[in-house]
């Protein structure tokens, strides 16, 4: 994609403007927006296939050999493919992955949806909320998740005090720890879903409320049939990226629960086989398996907008 | 005389309705409540908890359990945190400068200039954006220890400039569309080069977007924990991060984490950042919507 043309690096600029001053006319024939524009573009592109496309086809030929330790013992061709699909460790942290993915999103979407209506009906306080609604989401993750672990640990037990539960161990056992670690992720993100939602119901005009109400419809018949389908675009957006990051969910897990008691995350795993217990085949194999997993429900995602979402980021909205 | 009849009138009707809309107003500013408590009250537990000292009182849910003091937060800096916070600034510092530099260029580019296979790119940018970090983590771990670049700053800033790419183009070409073309097309029939066009009317007015972007920017790359605990996991005076000393603190008993300690690192590091959150609170949410991306 980026062309062969040689992009003169940044020093050229002050020259750049220095002839401008001088000669416009022959100058606007030396560099024309076009070449600007191929210069421009360059960095950006050489620095993502550097750092994204280039690791990506590194991983996969690396998990095409088979490591003893961080030694490489000769070629296995797809052996750490079907070492990995016949592990049940694998599909454990598939299915953990993608359970909490369907039910935080879940989740967050409608609480999203919930606050920013709220937000969209008052008129007093807005501001307050929506800064308000900014808290969870600066917050690091990694300060989220042990916020989360200290509220739900046994000491100090401060929602086991707040619902009466006694010494109830929701971060050690299995499904309540995957519990815990959805409500820290719904709490951090769920604001950040209803700020692009509220986004989106902003562009809806009154106008088109009122014709409703004129025309005899109730609350919920304005919700569905006005709301919603306006609102399409905003909610699939939110859902993609929502979706596509909850896929790749690592902190919360691993800094709540280390990723015992089935909540071991994919990404969890990888990072497991690259520094715990190195198998760079195993790992690169695993890792190359996770990529193709979450673009694969991105694609999908992004099939279901369509072009919309690309060519609407090129004009103003 | 009738005109004012009219008016005394109209005034009455005004202010029942007035007094009508103010109750439902008040009922959805108590709604409004619900969201603040969501958002809030876990911080407040969080700050509480910090302020605590002894077992007896951090081991007790009761949030007003005393004895209270600052004792942790002196705790928190002599385990380096400090050094931390540098590594951490230098880290999302670097990162947001270049990606302001780099991601500038390209959304201007996108945005403005004609540029062809424009959709081919901005697909590209969107697969970049849509990429799970850990996939990078083998090979990029490989390729950093043959570089020697595991435990230092450039091993980080250099993934999360292009990681963050993509929302900083997003965001700005947002920013740039929104700039009316009159200005640059004026500026060219009167002589400017396409690039000084660019540097002395469009930067100018983009610069509110371009401040978005960076905040956003910055926190993302501050925030970072996958490839930050996996690169430098260790040693505060080369590069360990803040989330990564957050989640590795370890307290006089083994495996115990100790509370008071944790929860102070955390508000020294929240505070700032919520601060910066309300002061920019318009120009965030403007460019979180614009380019549609968590951070």
């Amino acid at each position: 994609m980026a062309d062969t043309t040689v992009a003169p690096e940044p020093d050229t600029r002050s020259n750049l403007d220095g002839d401008g001053r001088g000669g416009p006319r022959r100058f606007r024939n030396g560099l024309s927006e076009k070449s600007l524009a191929r210069i421009f573009v360059t960095p950006a592109i050489l620095l993502m296939a550097l750092v994204a496309l280039f690791p990506v086809i590194y991983a996969f030929i690396q998990s095409l050999y088979l490591y003893r330790r961080r030694t490489q013992i000769g070629f296995g061709g797809f052996d750490n493919y079907v070492e990995a699909l016949t592990d049940d460790r694998f599909w454990g942290a598939i299915r953990f992955t993608f359970i909490f993915t369907v039910i935080s999103v879940f989740f967050e979407f409608v609480i999203g949806m919930g606050f920013a209506l709220l937000m969209n009906q008052a008129f007093r306080g807005r501001g307050v909320t929506r800064a308000s609604i900014l808290v969870p989401w600066v917050i690091p993750t990694v300060i989220a998740a042990q916020m989360w672990f200290f509220m739900f640990n046994v000491t100090p037990g401060f929602i086991n005090e707040v619902f009466g539960l006694g010494d109830f161990n929701w971060l050690g056992q299995r499904g309540w720890a995957t519990f815990a670690i959805i409500v820290a992720d719904v709490w951090k993100t769920a604001p950040f879903v209803a700020l692009l939602l509220l986004a989106g119901l902003q562009t809806i005009p009154n106008e088109v409320y009122e014709s409703g109400k004129v025309d005899g419809a109730g609350m919920f018949s304005r919700f569905w049939f006005i709301t919603f389908p306006l609102l399409r675009p905003a909610i699939l957006v939110a859902l993609l990226f929502r979706t596509v990051d909850a896929l790749r969910v690592y902190d919360l897990p691993q800094v709540m629960t280390g990723g015992a008691f089935n909540t071991e995350s994919l990404s969890i795993l990888v990072q497991q086989y690259v520094v715990r217990t190195p198998n760079p085949g195993y790992g690169a194999a695993l890792s190359t398996l996770t990529f193709v997993i979450v673009l694969g429900v991105g694609i999908i995602f992004v099939r279901l907008l369509g072009r919309d979402l690309v060519i609407g980021r090129g004009e103003a909205r | 005389m009738t005109t004012a009849e009219a008016r005394l009138l109209d005034e009455a009707a005004r202010r029942r309705r007035a007094r009508r809309d103010a109750a439902r107003i008040w009922a959805k500013t108590a709604m409004l409540g619900v969201i603040l408590f969501y958002c809030l009250f876990p911080f407040f537990w969080l700050i509480m908890t910090s302020l605590k000292l002894g077992d007896r009182a951090l081991n007790s849910p009761n949030l007003f359990q005393g004895p209270f003091g600052l004792r942790n937060y002196q705790n928190v800096f002599e385990q380096d945190f400090g050094l931390n916070l540098r590594n951490s600034l230098a880290i999302a510092g670097m990162t947001t400068i270049l990606c302001v530099l780099i991601g500038s260029l390209c959304a201007y580019a996108i945005a403005r200039l004609p540029l062809k296979r424009k959709l081919l790119l901005l697909s590209a940018v969107l697969a970049v954006s849509l990429f799970p970090p850990v996939a990078l983590v083998p090979p990029l771990y490989d390729l950093w220890r043959r570089l020697g670049l595991l435990n230092t700053w450039e091993g980080l800033y250099i993934p999360y400039t292009a990681f963050t790419l993509p929302l900083t183009i997003f965001i700005l070409t947002t920013f740039f569309a929104s700039i009316p073309k009159d200005l640059t097309e004026a500026a060219t029939v009167d002589g400017a080069t396409p690039f000084r066009a660019f540097y002395r009317i469009v930067l100018p007015l983009a610069a509110p977007g371009i401040f978005a972007a960076a905040i956003i920017i910055f926190v993302s790359a501050w925030n970072e924990f996958l490839l930050a605990s996996t690169f430098a996991p260790r040693n505060p005076e080369v590069a360990q991060t803040v989330p990564v000393a957050i989640a590795a603190f370890t307290g006089a008993v083994e495996f115990q984490r100790p509370i008071g300690t944790i929860t102070a690192a955390c508000v020294v590091v929240t505070i700032p950042m919520i601060i910066v959150a309300l002061a920019f609170q318009r120009r965030i949410v403007a460019g979180l919507t614009a380019g549609g991306v968590k951070g």
